[in-house]
């Protein structure tokens, strides 16, 4: 079979869709990136091929996430489009039209949680995660990487599959101490049957072109070069950038771009980045050049001339710390499931979570069962008030994708039992819900 | 009486119209001097007509590709302003290239000035190789042609018998490769055209024509013959335009087929869409080079009437052309004797070819209908095949929003139309095969001249406003400026626009002031929480269509 050796690209501004009229997320944030793409004339290359953006369905959603109380509810067209763009892509690239590809859609995704209450950081649906499981259960694919390289903690990406031994999840961000969501600490290192299948790199404030490189170079790939994925996905945020009014970061298009042509991933699919006019128009391009193979360092922001980008030795420090702290960390053998589980034969935690967009409080309990032949059954409960509206109480099974038949059984009996409860209308949740990865079936039923 | 002339590479075709009928058509070979050509086609169609009789001529004529094909041009040079972005050396340029400081952003601003030294110093360069013709391109010029006409004034003060082009007077859209390219072939073939413009203008002065003279677009629009100096490219691929017309005007209004036009040597493909022909989503390319012009989409496929039937390595295949088919004198066995021989076509002859198929048929041990068939099927699997790339194509348009993705269904055609000679033949078993309904056109073979003779006269604009720095930009000429009301609203900006549209449409065309809207976008310009203005885009042209449908209706089957 022929090589193919084309850069496919899926341009999707949703130049109709906003969350409101002045958020962020508003119809003009590709607008620049349009006409500066659209002007350069790099679209006549024949080494880049556009294609048409199509709507992902409910079964793509439900194989990833718990909308609550359904998809429809959760998501509007341009949601699904974007996530479908997406998929379009990953078919292109397995059915080997395209060499990689760059899904540059909006809205974005990567906040976006198993349970889907609401909007938060922007995002409804996880397109990445929507992505990696339409192809891990279309073309038998298993291991998978994601690197999230947008400035805030890839969080939605990290909860689902933080118990997938199959998915690692790297997300290089702004410390979470000083920016949202808050979280992306090296502790969260994946769940005890995944574990350091989660590798977070938090990175000070103030950090240039050359820590960013540096963390990817002495963290990111050796970690991507140990777990050898067959497929390598890049949650391309450029809210690193040294103009994006949502963070504090330095690095340039040309960060990007040198980070790209190293990381080389299949699939890159935008995330954030919100400084319309002098990053994205830039960084995209500069990305697009990297995975065609083609030269970025012609790609140089006006705002850059003049201006010193060099990080300070403090952030330089810092950097150096986490580095270390995950080389030595990685550089050592893990210990086993059967240690972390500890004889115990389900890992539980607690925990809340807060959606900024819509204002919503969650609380979650959730579980893995340990079996020794696969990932184990998940499942979580969760109880979400909105505002000082309506709240919802939902409970949800899910059998991994490469589950055993004993666990995907098991699970199955739990929906019967969850579902057939005689317990008074109070004591039941109001919807419950079984996804069911492996056997790619997806049930739920008012409580 | 409308006459249309279509000079194609063989022959040169003209008709003289009297509304929806065909008054008279006459042909002559194509020379080397095209005018001369025009002169004589003129003339056979004007014998014994009133020239005061005649209100209107348009021609459409492959003059510039062939110009360019045989490379009967002027050296041109390409000053770049790229600014940030691409490497320059990496995109399509049509001719040398001399890269100078000097940028426009998106919304253009100037994010840094033009040394003067540097284009001096090109200038020189370019002197020095015997360059004396320069195309000017500043990325984001049709946003703010200030860096463009900064170059050119001082390559002026300093040889002002330099021939300079700005690349924002060629074309108003995004894409700056395709605007430095449509300026680099303007300015080379500027001279040769104005010689044939002369030429021609100088035959209709003999023949007391005093009408307007228009030269066929490849959008299937008119430009006036004077105009067309200003830009020889508007010109450019005019033959699938006039074909598309000509098929239009034969198969009425809103026709949606597939267009089919066979040559000796090749066929080409297009899709008519609910009256209208589909254009190439980004543009048309020249020479390898993408260039500005907007042309139809056309997918040519290398076989035609006159393509041999073959064997190789014991199988039937089709090979290239070695002359006319053998039913009219021919040296071998080609796809129209195999349609001759299975009755499907008019040509007569089917006694000369019998010997030779019957030979071939012994050698691949085929009986000769067998191999007949299997050649023409050969052929429609190449069409089919040729066609499914086509509409794969039209149905993968990128879309850029919601509404776009969701009106998603895109109805494919159920009929053909056959233009050109042995298109007739296939196109019948071609429409029997699919079920589609086929057209042939009474008069096929000149329905590009008819096509040429009723197209109108349109105008296309393409205006963008910033209302935060109050400036506005078109695609006519350059034509640009500051904004007086701030246009609060997407119809405040529309309404500007269509006045701007009826000022340049009054100038050329007085009954020519309707406008449609191509594309309209309004986005908020946000900073902070504040609305600090917008930007509007607007594209609004002249609906196209037909002066008039032809009468006397088609031959069809199925």
């Amino acid at each position: 079979m022929s090589k193919a050796n084309k850069t496919g690209l899926i341009f999707f501004p949703a130049f109709d869709w906003a969350i409101s009229p002045s958020h962020p997320e508003r119809e003009e944030r590709l607008l620049y990136t349009r006409d500066q793409i659209f002007e350069e004339g790099i679209l006549d290359d024949p080494g880049i091929v556009e294609f048409k953006p199509r709507l992902a369905e409910a079964e793509d959603v439900e194989r990833v996430h718990f909308c609550v109380p359904n998809v429809n509810s959760q998501t509007t067209d341009a949601h699904l489009i974007a996530a479908g763009s997406a998929l379009k892509l990953g078919d292109a690239l397995l059915n080997r039209e395209i060499k990689n590809g760059f899904a540059l859609v909006r809205p974005p995704g990567h906040h976006a949680m198993r349970v889907v209450h609401g909007n938060r950081g922007f995002c409804n649906i996880n397109n990445e995660a929507i992505l990696v499981e339409y192809l891990r259960f279309k073309y038998g694919i298993r291991r998978v990487a994601i690197v999230d390289t947008d400035v805030h903690h890839g969080d939605g990406t990290q909860d689902i599959f933080y118990h997938d031994p199959d998915v690692l999840v790297i997300s290089m961000h702004q410390d979470g101490r000083t920016l949202y969501p808050g979280s992306g600490f090296v502790e969260e290192a994946g769940g005890p049957g995944a574990f350091l299948k989660t590798i977070n790199i938090p990175l000070p404030p103030g950090t240039s072109d050359e820590g960013f490189l540096e963390a990817w170079r002495r963290v990111v790939r050796p970690a991507l070069a140990a777990f050898n994925p067959e497929l390598v996905i890049n949650s391309a945020g450029q809210d690193n950038h040294f103009t994006d009014p949502l963070a504090n970061m330095k690095v340039t298009a040309a960060g990007y771009g040198k980070l790209t042509e190293e990381l080389n991933p299949d699939l890159a699919v935008l995330e954030g980045g919100y400084a319309v006019e002098t990053a994205l128009p830039y960084v995209n391009l500069a990305i697009l050049l990297a995975l065609a193979g083609k030269d970025y360092s012609h790609v140089i922001e006006p705002q850059k001339r003049g201006i010193v980008l060099r990080q300070s030795d403090e952030v330089d420090r810092a950097i150096k710390r986490v580095i270390g702290y995950w080389e030595e960390k990685l550089g050592r053998e893990p210990p086993g499931k059967d240690e972390l589980f500890a004889g115990k034969g389900l890992f539980s935690r607690s925990r809340g979570i807060y959606y900024d967009t819509d204002q919503i409080y969650e609380q979650q309990r959730e579980s893995v069962e340990y079996c020794p032949d696969c990932p184990g059954i998940y499942q979580v409960e969760s109880r979400a008030k909105k505002g000082w509206g309506e709240s919802s109480w939902v409970w949800c099974i899910s059998v991994p994708l490469y589950a055993c038949q004993a666990c995907q059984e098991k699970a199955y009996k739990y929906w019967e039992l969850e579902t057939t409860s005689k317990k008074d209308a109070a004591s039941r949740p109001d919807w419950i819900y079984l996804q069911d990865k492996k056997g790619n079936r997806y049930l739920k039923e008012r409580g | 009486m409308e006459i249309g002339i279509d000079v194609g590479g063989t022959f040169t075709d003209g008709v003289l119209m009297n509304g929806g009928r065909v008054a008279k058509w006459e042909k002559a070979e194509t020379g080397d001097d095209v005018a001369s050509s025009v002169r004589r086609v003129l003339e056979m169609l004007l014998a014994g007509i009133d020239p005061l009789a005649i209100n209107r001529v348009v021609l459409s004529t492959t003059l510039i590709t062939n110009l360019i094909a045989q490379g009967k041009t002027d050296p041109a040079g390409l000053i770049l302003l790229p600014g940030p972005g691409v490497n320059p050396q990496d995109l399509p340029f049509a001719a040398p290239a001399e890269v100078i400081a000097g940028a426009v952003d998106y919304r253009g601003r100037i994010i840094e000035p033009v040394d003067p030294a540097e284009v001096s110093a090109a200038l020189s360069r370019f002197l020095d190789r015997g360059i004396s013709r320069i195309a000017v391109a500043c990325k984001f010029s049709q946003r703010n042609p200030a860096l463009e006409e900064e170059v050119i004034r001082l390559i002026g003060d300093e040889h002002p018998r330099v021939r300079t082009l700005a690349s924002s007077k060629v074309s108003g859209l995004l894409n700056w490769v395709r605007r430095a390219n449509g300026a680099v072939f303007s300015l080379q073939v500027a001279d040769e055209y104005s010689l044939f413009v002369r030429q021609v203008s100088e035959s209709l002065d003999r023949l007391g024509l005093k009408c307007q003279v228009c030269v066929l677009k490849a959008d299937g629009g008119t430009v006036s013959l004077q105009q067309s100096i200003h830009q020889p490219l508007e010109g450019i691929f005019s033959g699938p335009a006039a074909s598309a017309l000509g098929a239009l005007a034969a198969g009425g209004e809103g026709l949606t087929a597939v267009m089919m036009d066979t040559g000796g040597t090749t066929t080409d493909l297009a899709l008519l869409l609910d009256g209208r022909p589909l254009f190439s989503e980004k543009g048309a390319v020249l020479s390898g080079y993408p260039i500005c012009v907007r042309s139809m989409a056309v997918a040519s496929l290398a076989l035609g009437g006159d393509s041999a039937i073959i064997v190789e390595n014991g199988k039937v295949a089709l090979g290239e052309r070695h002359g006319k088919a053998m039913c009219l004198g021919g040296p071998r066995l080609t796809v129209t004797d195999a349609l001759v021989f299975l009755g499907a076509s008019e040509l007569s002859g089917r006694e000369r070819i019998i010997p030779a198929l019957e030979e071939m048929s012994r050698s691949v041990g085929l009986e000769p209908r067998v191999l007949a068939e299997k050649s023409v099927t050969i052929f429609l699997e190449s069409l089919e095949k040729k066609l499914e790339e086509m509409f794969a194509v039209w149905e993968e348009e990128p879309a850029y929003r919601v509404w776009q993705v969701l009106s998603g269904h895109k109805e494919r055609p159920r009929t053909i139309v056959c233009l050109g000679g042995p298109a007739k033949g296939i196109g019948m078993l071609w429409g029997r095969k699919k079920g589609w309904k086929v057209l042939v056109p009474r008069h096929a073979q000149t329905a590009n001249a008819v096509g040429a003779a009723l197209a109108k006269t349109t105008l296309r604009l393409d205006f963008f406003a910033d209302t935060q720095q109050m400036v506005y930009s078109t695609n006519l000429g350059g034509l640009h400026g500051a904004l007086e009301d701030p246009l609060p609203n997407l119809e405040a900006a529309k309404r500007f626009a269509e006045t701007l549209f009826r000022q340049a449409a009054g100038k050329s065309d007085p009954d020519n002031v309707h406008s449609e809207t191509l594309y309209e976008e309004g986005f908020n310009i946000i900073r902070g929480w504040e609305t600090m203005g917008r930007i509007y885009q607007i594209g609004l042209q002249t609906p196209p269509g037909l002066r008039a449908f032809l009468e006397e209706e088609v031959g069809s089957g199925e």
